[in-house]
């Protein structure tokens, strides 16, 4: 079951944004530009997946599928470094291994010890946690990349004093690296200690309404 | 010993000094004078690597700076800046700071000789336990000294360290600074700090000049005395050792 929307709700949807970006606008935060950059590239991506996400699954190639997640892991691995403010050149590589080592660590965990589907590169199950767990990484890697290096060029005078007392270079960046390190990290943690009240009842719903488990009422009438 | 060597110095493509070369031999007393911005702290900045030279070289006691060698340079080094940064929340924490280091853990230093140097900075022993935040300027350069002190640095480099002091603090300042054994390139526009230096620099134009030379008679005079000192300490020390 799904809700077809209407071209006006769907463009009332859109309007919700003009809240956000008023206040940007307001604060003069310079990132209209990026939003509105970043809301039509949801469109068009929202626009295809419906499509590349069915010839995915209809396939159900391993080859086809590794080949998605490796483009799925260097999409978000380019976002990150463009919002981070970070040298391509100098950080890909680097980048992608923490990116790729971390997702596919957990998301292989999911598939292979928790679902176990049968055939176990099942595209259905592959592409999905791969993609939920890279998001959450994303966002946390954006989060601390950006507050570390940040953290350094507004406290340049103190780092330098560091160096200048002796420090290495890891013991003058430690400061700046925990205070990144808890400012990725504590979002999660929030969400974590309120998993059951707020975070899985709104993801339960979405596999509810997509049909991943007939809420009873709707068993008990196709029974009768 | 310091020694630079046909040095270029560019600060956001501004050329501040151009071809310098200046040797300062260990023990002597050096301060570079000239107008504000004129690259006086940024010479003092790329004796530690703080700001790169465009060309030319840089020693300390014979090491020659290079990405290789920037820590040990830095080890041997003692830079005090302008407005110091403690970089801790309270002073006994900034002072103890550089021995969370790798390279000073080893040798921590006791609380009496701290409690020794903050008396000779004319230094309140109850600063150990204020929050960095609440100290003056003057009592924050002090401290910077004093952490400098107790890495038994022997060069020195000084940027207008006696600017918020009275003239008791800076008495006292200048009594550590210019023990015969420290090396000391600094700034300074305090007529008696500059008095009391060997060699005044001034950077006109991009261009180092030595405008005043107290003679090599007052070195060799200093050597005398600090020859003397040497040997009444050894003496002391003998003397002690034979009771």
């Amino acid at each position: 079951m799904t809700a077809d929307l209407s071209i006006p709700a769907m463009l009332s949807m859109y309007a919700l944004m003009l809240v956000p970006l008023a206040v940007f606008f307001y604060l003069q935060l310079g990132i209209i530009r990026d939003t509105l950059l970043a809301m039509a590239r949801m469109t068009v991506q929202l626009l295809l997946v419906g499509l590349y996400l069915k010839y995915i699954f209809q396939l159900n190639n391993p080859l086809v599928s590794l080949l998605w997640v490796t483009v799925m892991l260097v999409v978000a691995n380019l976002s990150i470094l463009n919002k981070a403010g970070l040298k391509r050149d100098l950080f890909f590589w680097r980048s992608l291994a923490g990116v790729a080592g971390s997702t596919l660590l957990v998301s292989g965990w999911f598939i292979l010890v928790a679902i176990r589907p049968d055939p176990i590169y099942d595209a259905r199950y592959m592409v999905p946690i791969v993609g939920m767990i890279l998001g959450n990484c994303l966002r946390s890697n954006v989060l601390s990349l950006e507050r570390f290096y940040s953290g350094i060029r507004r406290n340049e005078n103190e780092f330098m004093t560091y160096l200048l007392l002796g420090a290495t270079l890891r013991e003058a960046v430690r400061p700046y690296l925990r205070d990144a390190i808890k400012a990725a990290v504590n979002p999660s943690v929030a969400t974590m200690a309120t998993m059951g009240i707020v975070s899985l009842p709104g993801m339960m719903t979405g596999q509810i309404l997509g049909g991943a488990c007939r809420p009873p009422p709707l068993n008990t009438r196709s029974a009768s | 010993m310091i020694d630079f060597k046909n040095i270029t110095l560019q600060v956001r493509q501004q050329t501040l000094l151009d071809g310098t070369t200046l040797h300062i031999a260990d023990g002597e007393k050096v301060v570079v004078r000239g107008a504000s911005g004129c690259g006086k702290s940024s010479l003092l900045k790329s004796t530690v690597g703080a700001i790169p030279l465009a060309t030319g070289s840089v020693c300390a006691d014979g090491v020659e700076l290079s990405p290789e060698t920037v820590s040990d340079i830095r080890a041997r080094i003692a830079f005090i800046g302008q407005e110091p940064v403690l970089g801790a929340e309270h002073v006994r924490d900034a002072i103890l700071l550089p021995f969370t280091f790798k390279v000073h853990s080893a040798n921590p230093p006791g609380e009496d000789r701290i409690l020794e140097l903050l008396e000779r900075l004319h230094l309140p022993s109850a600063i150990l336990e204020k929050p960095c935040k609440r100290i003056s300027g003057g009592e924050k350069q002090r401290i910077a000294i004093l952490r400098a002190l107790l890495l038994d640095k022997t060069i020195f480099l000084a940027d207008e360290v006696t600017s918020a002091l009275d003239p008791e603090s800076r008495a006292a300042v200048m009594t550590e600074l210019f023990r015969p054994d420290i090396t000391l390139l600094s700034v300074s526009h305090d007529p008696e700090w500059i008095a009391a230096c060997d060699r005044t620099v001034e950077i006109q134009n991009t261009k180092l000049q030595e405008i005043s030379r107290q003679g090599a008679q007052k070195t060799q005079e200093k050597q005398v005395l600090s020859s003397l000192r040497s040997f009444a300490a050894n003496k002391t020390r003998r003397d002690g050792h034979d009771c």
